[in-house]
Parts: C-alpha cells; sequence; structure tokens
C-alpha cells in the first residue's frame, strides 16, 4: 500500500520518461494535487508533451513510479493541440464531443439520447453550441481547441490536462480560451495542468509552475 | 426495363453474381472509409493485389497436386486460404513497419504492389490450368458464382459489417485519435488488429469473387465520393454505402443490357458518380 498525501491525486517518484528506452527527462519528483492549476514550461523538443504523456498512461516511465491516487479514482480529461487531428475527417463539432461520452455507451448500440444532452450541454459550456453541426475542418483554431475542451469535459474528468491549447490562435481567442480554463478551474473545481512555451499567457490562479530547463524538472509554487 | 424484370427475377440465371455484386458494393465502402480517413489509399491499391497473388500461388499449388488441405480437394478453398494468407501477412507486415517508423511508407507499400503485381504474372504464368479463370479474375468479371460461394459471401460480409457497426465508435476513436482513445482505457492495439483482419478478409474474399480491380474501386471510391458531399460522420457512412450500391446495381443492368464486362463497368460508373458529385459540388454556392 502506497502512503500519499490526504489532497495528492498523482505523484511521480523519480521518474525518468522517454522513448525507445532513450531517455529525454531522469529523476522527475513532484505531486500534483487536487485543485491544483499548474503550468509546465519548456522549449520546444523539451520533453513537456512526452512527460504529459507520460502523465496519461499513454507512453509508460522508463523508470520510476507514478502513483495515481484511486480514492476518488483520477478520471483525466485531455485536449491535444488541435494540429495533431487530421482534418480529413468529416467529424461535426458534435461528433467531436460524443467520443467523450463513448467510454458510457456500450457496442451495438445506438447513441443514447442522455449522451447526446451531455455532449450539447459541454459545447454550451464553451460557447460553441451554435456551431454544433459545423465540421470541425470549418472551426477557426480558438474554436476547435474550444470543442476539444468540450470533448475532455464530456469524459468527466476531475484533472484537466491541456496541451498547448494557446498555440497558433489569435489574441482575442487566447483570451477567451483563458477564460474558459479559469471558469472550468475556479467553478467546476477542476485540478489543471497546462502546457506552454508562452510565458505571457499565464494566469493569476496557476498555483505550481513546472519548468523544463537543461533536461532537468524544477516545480516552482507560484502563490 | 424488360432486362431489369429479368435481373431482379430470382430465377434469373446470373442471380449470384448480381447479390454478390451488391453485397460487395454495400459493405466495401464501410471498410474503405478507414482507407480514406487513415490515409491508407495506397495501402487499398496494394492489399488486393497481394490477395491476388496468395490466390494465384494457391492456383499454382492445386495444378502442381499439393494441396493445403489434404482431404480438402476444392480449388476454391485452397484459392481462398492462399488470398486471406498472403493478405493477412502482408497487412501485418506493413503494420509492424510502420509502427517501427523505419523507411517511408509509400515505399513499402510500392514495394508490394509492384511485387505482388510481378508474382501474380509469373504464378499465372506457369500454371498451364488456371490461366483463362485468372485472367478473368484479373479483368473482374464476375459471373460464375456457385451457391455455396454466394451464401458464404452473405455470412462473413454480414458477420463483418455487423462486427464495423457494433464496434464503429472505437474504431473511428483510435483511428482519429489515438492518445485519446489510450486516455479512455481503450486497448488501441486489440482494435487495430481486429480492424486490420477485417481489411484482410474483406479484401481476400471479395478479390476472391470480383478481382483485385473491382474490390480497389468499391473500397475507395464510395468514400472519396461521400467524404465530398457530406457532413458528419454518419452521413458519410450511409452515403458510401449507398453510392456502392446503387453503382452495383445499376453497373450490373448496364453490362447485362450491352454485354460488357461488369467489373471494369463497375468502376467507371463509380468514377462517373465522383465526377458528377464534384461538378454538383462546386456548382452549388457555398459548399
Amino acid at each position: 500500500m502506497v502512503n500519499m498525501a490526504e489532497n495528492s491525486c498523482i505523484n511521480l517518484e523519480n521518474v525518468s520518461i522517454g522513448y525507445r528506452g532513450t531517455p529525454i527527462l531522469e529523476g522527475i519528483n513532484f505531486s500534483i494535487n487536487s485543485g491544483d492549476a499548474i503550468v509546465l514550461f519548456g522549449q520546444n523538443g523539451s520533453g513537456k508533451t512526452t512527460l504529459f504523456k507520460t502523465i496519461l498512461r499513454i507512453i509508460p516511465p522508463l523508470q520510476g513510479n507514478i502513483i495515481y491516487n484511486s480514492d476518488p479514482p483520477q478520471r483525466f480529461g485531455y485536449v491535444p493541440q488541435s494540429q495533431s487531428l487530421d482534418e480529413i475527417y468529416p467529424f461535426t463539432a458534435l461528433d467531436i464531443v460524443l467520443m467523450g461520452t463513448f467510454g458510457q455507451i456500450k457496442p451495438f448500440s445506438f447513441t443514447p439520447a442522455k449522451s447526446r444532452i451531455l455532449a450539447k450541454q459541454c459545447l454550451m459550456d464553451v460557447g460553441m453550441l451554435e456551431s454544433k453541426r459545423k465540421l470541425f475542418s470549418e472551426l477557426s483554431g480558438g474554436q476547435k481547441q474550444r470543442v476539444l475542451i468540450a470533448r475532455a469535459l464530456a469524459t468527466n474528468p476531475n484533472i484537466l490536462l491541456l496541451d498547448e491549447p494557446v498555440a497558433g490562435i489569435d489574441v482575442d481567442a487566447v483570451r477567451m480560451i483563458m477564460d474558459l480554463i479559469t471558469m472550468l478551474h475556479e467553478k467546476h473545481r477542476l485540478t489543471v495542468m497546462i502546457i506552454t512555451h508562452e510565458s505571457l499567457t499565464i494566469p493569476a490562479w496557476v498555483n505550481k509552475k513546472i519548468h523544463i530547463k537543461n533536461n532537468a524538472v524544477v516545480v516552482e509554487n507560484a502563490k | 426495363m424488360e432486362h431489369l424484370f429479368e435481373i431482379l427475377n430470382p430465377n434469373f440465371l446470373l442471380r449470384n453474381s448480381f447479390y454478390v455484386g451488391l453485397v460487395i458494393g454495400f459493405v466495401c465502402p464501410q471498410v474503405g472509409i478507414f482507407f480514406v480517413l487513415r490515409r491508407m489509399i495506397l495501402m487499398g491499391i496494394a492489399l488486393p493485389q497481394v490477395s491476388n497473388a496468395g490466390i494465384t500461388f494457391a492456383f499454382l499449388m492445386h495444378t502442381l497436386g499439393w494441396h493445403f488441405f489434404p482431404h480438402v480437394e476444392s480449388e476454391k478453398a485452397m484459392a481462398l486460404t492462399g488470398s486471406i494468407f498472403f493478405t493477412l501477412f502482408a497487412i501485418f507486415l506493413l503494420a509492424i513497419l510502420e509502427r517501427k517508423g523505419k523507411g517511408f511508407t509509400e515505399n513499402r507499400i510500392g514495394f508490394t504492389y509492384a511485387i505482388a503485381g510481378a508474382v501474380s504474372v509469373l504464378f499465372v504464368s506457369w500454371n498451364p490450368h488456371g490461366h483463362s479463370e485468372l485472367i478473368s479474375l484479373l479483368k473482374g468479371e464476375i459471373v460464375a458464382i456457385p451457391d455455396a460461394y454466394l451464401w458464404a459471401t452473405f455470412a462473413i460480409y454480414g458477420i463483418i459489417f455487423i462486427f464495423l457497426t457494433g464496434f464503429h465508435r472505437n474504431f473511428m476513436l483510435i483511428s482519429f485519435d489515438n492518445d485519446m482513445a489510450v486516455v479512455m482505457g481503450k486497448k488501441v492495439i486489440v482494435w487495430d488488429i481486429l480492424l486490420f483482419l477485417i481489411i484482410g478478409i474483406v479484401i481476400s474474399f471479395g478479390v476472391m469473387a470480383v478481382g483485385p480491380m473491382v474490390i480497389f474501386g468499391f473500397l475507395l471510391l464510395p468514400s472519396i465520393t461521400a467524404r465530398m458531399i457530406t457532413r458528419g460522420i454518419f452521413p458519410f457512412c450511409i452515403v458510401s454505402s449507398i453510392i456502392g450500391v446503387f453503382a452495383a446495381f445499376t453497373g450490373f443492368y448496364i453490362s447485362y443490357c450491352f454485354d460488357l464486362p461488369i467489373g471494369p463497368i463497375d468502376v467507371a460508373l463509380l468514377g462517373a458518380i465522383f465526377f458528377i458529385a464534384y461538378i454538383i459540388k462546386k456548382c452549388i454556392p457555398g459548399k
């Protein structure tokens, strides 16, 4: 039995991350507590996304332990970079958000009405309900990001992880996205972790900053 | 009109090839949507050719008196086994190489296509008896389909259609956003293997019935056309199959009326539908 601090969701203990046995970052130690708002900084190629994907269990750690608190179980809401998704798929905004409900739908069944209602509610939360029938490929960068946040919300998460949510979008859209994340953190009490390499976009409510510099991970309490 | 009534008559002599064409027209586009969306169109060209190489290899073995199954003398069973074995071997080999990320995808698929095409011709030329049947297969002449093969087509394509629709959400999720699928706890490798298995069986069985050219046409052209004219994933899937069935039906009718080979007519018709859809789309403002 592993002991964790009372409000700790995830503990990283001496973790090494990388691909195919080659470490990118080693000796990572920090914890994510319930209600945290964390920003992860680093240059391109520094290992930010790899660290994110390791926390999300998409890739396994090369060494060390990542301990997930099971009481309550950790449900991740993952928001990838919209540019990483192929626009050849003719998904509407609603189709995309419905993906977040797939975990609750059994195979060989129609999409239940409650999933559709949830998806529409999530679209409303991010201010995109009116665009539900628009193709994902037709949306602007900021709108795509909001739809992806709605999809993450549809998974009913307690931790929201956003990979460069404001990369490549205009100033107004950046403000709108950051206001939305603020609302989700403050009103919905979601634990939030954001990757960014743009220090200008750090909101005031962030309580922990993690810097990746010179192959080292430095954790700094912001409040 | 007289020809149409003849075709629709349950005692029509060529009813088996007509029904098989419709089933292929309906189910193949459902597999083809994954080729189009996962940008594996080149694989859609190469795999039917590989399947064809498997068939020609099996026929050659049969002619030389060597059987895969000592107690089964049927040529069709041999050919189907060869087709499935070659296709699944190629699809999983290509998938493993893709996952390892060595070399370029286009090179690997181009290489597979060229080699499969060459060995098909060699296997045919070494086979003193199977020549005419195989040439018919290559040309897509869907005529002589026995009852047993018709029922097997219904059963296999029916099961595949049920799997594709039943697990549609998982197949779409792992194809569109692999990382999200993992975060949601999906076993991505298992779903990938299942999808590749379905693709392999559809191609193997289809190539046995109608040849590589027709299968390639029905896999890709309906989906490409539907992609252009629909909005949303559900209409895209439905319209793909509607185009496939329409082309199979109309192609058979034209072929029967004018005594032309069915396969090439089907593919030409699919091409015509694509161009008509393209022109209509361009003419409608705001589309």
